[in-house]
C-alpha cells in the first residue's frame, strides 16, 4: 500500500489544527498511523545512514538536540522528532511535516529519542543502525513499576542495534546491560563516561539507580569519550587522543554526560568523517530545549526560568546545578504525576522558601516543603491566577524568576506566557 | 527522650520517597516539643537494640533479595521489639518483607521476618493508582503500586477500602494492623498525606515508655496538617470518596 493516502490524511489534519491555532498535536500522526500501519518503516527506514535511536530516563531530548546539532555542523541533513514527541504518533507527526507525498524524507539520517516502553515496539519496527542509552534512573514508577523493568525494555531496543551500541560506563544497569550484551550482538559496543572525581564531587553524583540484583560485578568498561573538566556550563571532552571543550545548555554534570554520550554516538556512526572541532561548534551554537536551562522572557519583566521536576534524579541534578538560592521561587505539580511521592527523596535545600506553590497536587508540595522548614507563600491550585500572582512579584535583583514544575504545567505555563508549544529542534 | 526512629535498608527498599515516613516523624517530634533520631539498619550491620519505632519501606523484587538474607538474620531481633511494644510501619515490599512469606511470581517462597501477621503472594497484575480507605482513624488516602495478593493471619485490616484495590482482588480491605504493628500499601508518604497515621505512632511510641503526647508548640504542625486536609480533598473530590 502506499503512503500517500496516510500522508494527504495526516498533512490535512494538522494543516487545520494549525488554522484553529492549535499547537503540536500527535493527531495528525494517530490519524496516518490509522491509515498506514507501516507508515514509520515506509518513510523513516528509506533514509541512507538509518536511525539512530535514543532513550534511557533522562536527558533523551537534550542529548538527541546536541546530537542533531553534532551531524548538522558535519554537513548531514538530519530528520529528527520535536522533543518529547518519543511516542509513535509523536514521530509520525513529525515525519509528516516533512515527508514528500511519496513518502519520501530529505535527510541524510534520522535521530530518534524513543520512550523506554514504546522503543520495544518501535525498535521493532525502525531498525536502528545505532541505539545510545544515557542512563537508567527512578523515573515514573507508576509507569514503569522499578528499574529492572526498564533495563529489560531497554535490553531489547539495545538489541535490536544493527551496527552500533553505545552506553554510559558509569550507570549501574547499563554497565551490566552491555557485559550481558557482549556476544550476543553482532553490533560494536562502546562507551561514554564521566571521569570519577568529577562525579565524586557532584552533589548526588550521577543519581543512576542502584542494580540490586546479583550478578558479576567488575570494573567500569574503558570509555571511548569522558567528560574530563567541568567548570559551570563549560566541560572538556577527552575524545581518544584529542579534547573538545564543549558548552552545555545549562550548569551541571548531566548535561556533560549527555555532550559526551553524544559525541561518542557521532564518532562511532560518522567514522573518518567524524571531526571533535565541530563538536565544539555545533554545541555552542544550540539552542536549548524546552525546560532544560530553557530561560523564558515576559515582556519587560523578569526572564523565567523553568527547571523540570520530571523525576527525582533529573530534578535533584537540576536543583544542584542552580548557582544560588534562588530569589523568587514558584512550584507546580499536576495529574501528569499520578504519584509524586519522590519528592520526599529530593533534597531541597537549596531552596530558602517558595513564594507560590500550583497544581492539582500543589497542596502535596507544600506539605513536603513544610516537613523541610521550607516556608511556602502561597498555595493556589489555579495555575492562570498562581502564575499572575508570581508574575506580579517585584523584580529580583538577578532579573530572573525560577519555575520549578512538572512537565504538563511547564506546556501551560509557556502558552500562558505567549510561548508557542511547538518544540522545534535547533536549526529549524 | 530522644525518639529513636529506625527505618530498615533505606537504600533498598526505599524506592519511592519511603524515607519522607521517617522524616515526618522526625519532624512532627519537634514540633511537638520531642526529640528524635533518624537511624538506618543497613545490610550487615547491627541491629540498634534500644529503638521506639521500626519503619521499613518498599523496593522491587530484586532489592527485596538483596536484603532477605540479612532481615532473616535481624528477624528474631525484630520479633522481639515487636513483642516489647514498640510501634512499626511497613509499607507494600517491606510488609511484604516482615509477614510470614512472600511467594514471588516465579513460584520460589522467600520465607519473612514473622513480624506481621500476613502472607503475600506475588502476581503478574500491577495494581497501580490512588487508593482512599476508611480506617478507625479516619479517612486515609495513599498511592497503590504494587503486585500482591495479602492474607491475613491474624490481625485485622488497616481499613476497608473506598477507592482503590489493597489487599486482593475484592477490593475490600487494605493493610494490616496488629495491636501497635501497622502495615499498608499507601504511598504518597502514607504518614506525610495522613497525619493522624504519624500521630497515632507517635502517641504508641510514647505511651510505651509511659508518655503521652503532647501539645504542639509549633504552629507549623497545624498548618501542614490542613495543607495534607486540602490534599486529600482533592484526591478524594476526584474519585468522589
Amino acid at each position: 500500500m502506499p503512503v500517500l493516502p496516510a500522508v494527504l490524511l495526516g498533512r490535512a489534519v494538522r494543516l487545520a489544527a494549525r488554522v484553529r491555532g492549535g499547537g503540536a498535536s500527535a493527531m495528525p500522526g494517530y490519524l496516518a498511523l490509522r491509515v498506514e500501519p507501516r507508515f514509520l518503516e515506509k518513510t523513516i527506514s528509506r533514509i541512507p545512514l538509518g536511525v539512530v535511536a535514543v532513550s534511557g530516563s533522562n536527558g533523551k531530548s537534550t542529548t538527541t538536540n546536541m546530537l542533531t546539532a553534532i551531524f548538522r555542523e558535519h554537513g548531514l541533513k538530519v530528520f529528527t522528532n520535536p522533543s518529547g514527541a518519543n511516542l509513535p504518533q509523536g514521530i509520525a507527526s513529525a515525519v509528516l511535516s516533512e515527508v514528500s507525498l511519496n513518502g519520501a524524507l530529505d535527510a541524510d539520517i534520522a535521530i530518534l529519542e524513543i520512550d523506554e516502553a514504546y522503543g520495544v515496539k518501535l525498535s521493532g519496527l525502525l531498525k536502528p543502525r545505532t541505539v545510545l542509552l544515557l542512563n537508567i534512573q527512578i523515573d515514573q514508577l507508576n509507569r514503569f513499576y522499578e528499574p529492572d523493568r526498564v533495563a529489560g525494555m531497554l535490553h531489547t531496543i539495545a538489541s535490536s542495534a544493527s551496527e552500533a551500541v553505545v552506553l554510559n560506563r558509569d550507570d549501574d544497569y547499563l554497565a551490566a546491560l552491555g557485559r550481558e550484551l557482549y556476544g550476543g550482538t553482532d553490533a560494536s559496543i562502546s562507551w561514554f563516561g564521566a571521569r570519577p572525581e568529577l562525579i565524586a564531587a557532584a552533589p548526588h553524583g550521577i543519581a543512576s539507580a542502584t542494580r540490586f540484583s546479583a550478578g558479576e560485578r567488575s570494573a567500569p568498561p574503558e570509555a571511548s569519550v569522558t567528560v574530563t573538566a567541568l567548570d559551570g556550563p563549560r566541560a572538556d571532552l577527552a575524545i581518544g587522543d584529542d579534547t573538545a571543550s564543549v558548552t552545555l545548555p545549562s550548569r551541571g554534570l548531566h548535561y556533560a554526560i549527555d555532550a559526551a554520550a553524544a559525541a561518542e554516538t557521532a564518532r562511532v556512526v560518522l567514522g573518518d568523517r567524524f571531526r571533535p572541532e565541530l563538536v565544539t561548534r555545533a554545541l555552542a551554537s544550540m539552542k536549548t530545549v524546552y525546560g532544560r536551562g530553557e530561560l523564558l522572557k515576559t515582556g519587560d519583566g523578569d526572564d523565567v526560568e523553568i527547571i523540570m521536576m520530571k523525576n527525582p534524579a533529573s530534578m535533584q541534578m537540576n536543583l544542584d546545578s542552580l548557582e544560588e538560592t534562588p530569589e523568587q521561587v514558584f512550584l507546580a505539580i499536576d495529574e501528569g504525576t499520578p504519584d509524586p511521592s519522590w519528592i520526599y527523596d529530593t533534597d531541597f535545600s537549596v531552596l530558602d522558601h517558595a513564594d507560590v506553590v500550583s497544581g492539582s497536587k500543589g497542596w502535596q508540595l507544600a506539605v513536603r516543603l513544610g516537613y523541610s522548614d521550607i516556608p511556602v507563600g502561597t498555595v493556589e491550585p489555579d495555575l492562570r491566577k498562581a502564575v499572575q500572582r508570581f508574575l506580579a512579584l517585584p523584580r529580583t535583583k538577578s532579573g530572573r524568576k525560577t519555575m520549578i514544575v512538572n512537565y504538563e504545567q511547564m506546556m501551560l505555563i509557556r502558552r500562558l506566557l505567549g510561548y508557542s508549544d511547538l518544540e522545534g529542534r535547533d536549526g529549524e | 527522650m530522644s525518639l529513636k526512629l529506625l527505618q530498615l535498608y533505606p537504600a533498598e527498599l526505599g524506592i519511592n520517597g519511603d524515607g519522607g515516613n521517617t522524616l515526618v516523624l522526625a519532624k512532627r517530634a519537634e514540633w511537638y516539643g520531642l526529640r528524635a533520631e533518624r537511624l538506618a539498619h543497613e545490610v550487615g550491620a547491627e541491629l540498634p537494640a534500644d529503638v521506639d519505632v521500626v519503619l521499613v519501606g518498599t523496593g522491587p523484587v530484586s532489592a527485596q533479595r538483596a536484603v532477605h538474607a540479612d532481615l532473616l538474620r535481624i528477624a528474631g531481633a525484630l520479633r522481639d521489639l515487636a513483642a516489647a511494644g514498640v510501634p512499626f510501619l511497613a509499607v507494600s515490599g517491606g510488609m511484604q518483607l516482615l509477614g510470614g512469606s512472600v511467594r514471588l511470581p516465579d513460584g520460589e517462597q522467600l520465607e519473612g521476618a514473622g513480624v506481621l501477621p500476613v502472607t503475600t503472594v506475588l502476581g503478574d497484575k500491577r495494581i497501580v493508582g490512588d487508593i482512599i480507605v476508611e480506617s478507625q482513624l479516619g479517612t486515609l488516602v495513599g498511592y497503590e503500586n504494587h503486585s500482591d495478593t495479602l492474607e491475613l493471619t491474624g490481625g485485622v485490616p488497616l481499613g476497608t477500602v473506598k477507592h482503590g484495590r489493597g489487599n486482593d482482588d475484592t477490593g475490600t480491605a487494605e493493610g494490616v494492623r496488629s495491636g501497635h504493628l501497622f502495615g499498608t500499601h499507601l504511598q504518597g508518604p502514607v504518614l506525610a498525606q495522613n497525619p493522624v497515621l504519624a500521630d497515632r505512632i507517635l502517641e504508641l511510641a510514647l505511651r510505651r515508655v509511659g508518655d503521652d503526647l503532647p501539645e504542639s508548640i509549633d504552629d507549623a504542625l497545624s498548618v501542614n496538617d490542613e495543607r495534607a486536609a486540602r490534599a486529600r480533598r482533592v484526591i478524594r473530590e476526584k474519585h468522589r470518596v
